[in-house]
């Protein structure tokens, strides 16, 4: 059996736009996931009744489908619905970003939710407004529990933007399936596709662990 | 001021501070208070005591609006509680509270717990605030604690700084809602000396407790609660010497009180 690893060397550009695009995606999706994130989960928090059914129908939703599954269906179906497409990318960028808003919701909806109603209490002795316990007590303290869940979402986006090379968009799974396709080194691809992985995602992953350090409250 | 028709205390010598008539609160069916009346005086310390869910912490919680009445009426110098929000935020102000579980803010040191009513409440600048909250923590025996966390602190030095923090906003009354409860028996007499401290230089103090020794030596007043109403209330000589109703004798027989 011989190996022929010159294949990863001769394809690196198509790997390094890979590589690239991958980052893209994960970047993209998070920069739109945390603000909408925010947004849905104040809406479940503290929205007129029927707006908050709406976000916690969106949540549980999402929350629920295989990524895999939205994927496709961002794919194949407002096509057929609209007769319009969004390019892959557009497509697999909308399909993460819709999982990873219910997923942010759901953290952020759980950190202010997790901060005891003593502490909002003690905020309104003091004479505080509703927004100013929220500003100076509640929210200091649930960023702190927020972070750490987020960092790890993003951990996890990042590994889970390959699903979207079933639709052809070109990130780094989708590359190297292509060139393993073309050249037939099925070991030499998985495995520098693994390697990239997993040198990018070891930092972040050893990032979220110091967040989750340096962010841990004491009480 | 109303007219008080049935005057409890003709003999007091302060203003009217609090002025409780029939306070009724429920909480779904089950009436928490069935109207509640007691006179709180400038400068008199008033001890509510009695058994647990008797309702003691309930009128404590009524009378800065943490709770809404459902009956009856709460006057604060003068003025009947108001119920608009706005309002009731600069009543809280002239009230300071203590919870029996502190509530102090974990994310910031105890200088700033109680710097942050005169900042963000007072908008006091950073110097001013300082100030106060540096005073405050010295009237509380805390002065070398002013960066410390309140993790890096005893539940009794967690106490006094919410002292302090309630006092910052230099309030008119003090409500204290089971203040040592949550206490280890060696911390409870620190929290209570800082608090006899306070009645000596004549704050007017309503307090929550079960420190019945604390009620008798401190208190000017005492009220017995029983399932949501008063049932007997006078000096702490009366109460805790020649108690007038069975319930109170129970109570305290209860706690092995021997006068």
């Amino acid at each position: 059996m011989s190996f022929d690893w010159s294949v990863v060397w001769q394809n690196r550009d198509a790997l390094i736009a890979g590589t690239a695009t991958t980052i893209l995606l994960t970047v993209a999706t998070m920069a739109i996931a945390v603000p909408c994130g925010i947004v849905v989960a104040i809406l479940r928090l503290y929205g007129w009744a029927p707006v908050r059914a709406l976000a916690t129908a969106y949540v549980e939703f999402f929350r629920n489908l295989p990524l895999i599954l939205v994927v496709f269906w961002a794919f194949y179906v407002p096509p057929i619905l609209t007769g319009l497409g969004l390019s892959p990318l557009a497509t697999g960028l909308a399909a993460l970003a819709l999982n990873v808003t219910a997923y942010n919701a759901e953290t952020f909806r759980a950190g202010i939710n997790s901060i005891r109603r003593g502490q909002v209490e003690a905020a309104m002795v003091l004479g505080m407004n509703r927004v100013q316990a929220l500003r100076r007590v509640v929210v200091p303290q649930a960023v702190r529990r927020i972070l750490p869940v987020l960092a790890s979402t993003w951990v996890s986006l990042f590994k889970d933007t390959s699903l979207v090379s079933v639709i052809a968009v070109t990130e780094l799974a989708y590359v190297s399936m292509q060139i393993r396709a073309q050249s037939f080194r099925v070991l030499e691809m998985l495995t520098a596709m693994a390697a990239i992985y997993w040198l990018l995602g070891y930092p972040q992953a050893k990032l979220v662990d110091w967040i989750q350090r340096r962010f841990a409250i004491t009480e | 001021m109303n007219a008080d028709t049935s005057p409890l205390r003709p003999m007091a010598a302060g203003a009217k501070i609090i002025r409780y008539r029939g306070v009724i609160k429920r909480y779904g069916g089950f009436q928490a208070l069935g109207g509640v009346d007691l006179d709180v005086h400038a400068g008199e310390v008033v001890c509510l005591i009695g058994p647990s869910g008797s309702g003691k912490s309930t009128l404590l919680r009524c009378t800065n609006g943490l709770e809404a009445i459902d009956g009856g009426d709460i006057e604060f110098e003068g003025a009947m509680l108001p119920r608009d929000e706005r309002a009731l935020r600069a009543v809280r102000t002239r009230m300071g509270m203590v919870f029996q579980s502190f509530e102090l803010f974990p994310h910031l040191t105890a200088l700033e717990n109680v710097a942050e009513g005169p900042r963000t409440v007072l908008r006091n600048d950073l110097v001013e605030a300082n100030r106060r909250a540096t005073a405050m923590l010295a009237k509380v025996g805390l002065a070398d604690k002013a960066s410390s966390y309140p993790s890096a602190l005893s539940g009794g030095q967690q106490q006094r700084v919410a002292i302090a923090r309630a006092l910052a906003m230099e309030p008119d009354v003090m409500l204290f809602d089971e203040p040592t409860s949550a206490l280890d028996p060696e911390t409870i007499g620190e929290v209570l000396s800082v608090m006899k401290k306070l009645a000596d230089e004549g704050m007017t103090m309503v307090v929550v407790t079960h420190e019945m020794t604390f009620a008798r030596r401190v208190g000017d007043w005492v009220a017995v609660f029983d399932t949501g109403r008063i049932v007997e209330q006078g000096p702490p000589t009366q109460i805790f010497d020649a108690p007038t109703t069975e319930r109170t004798r129970d109570f305290l027989s209860h706690l092995g009180w021997t006068g």
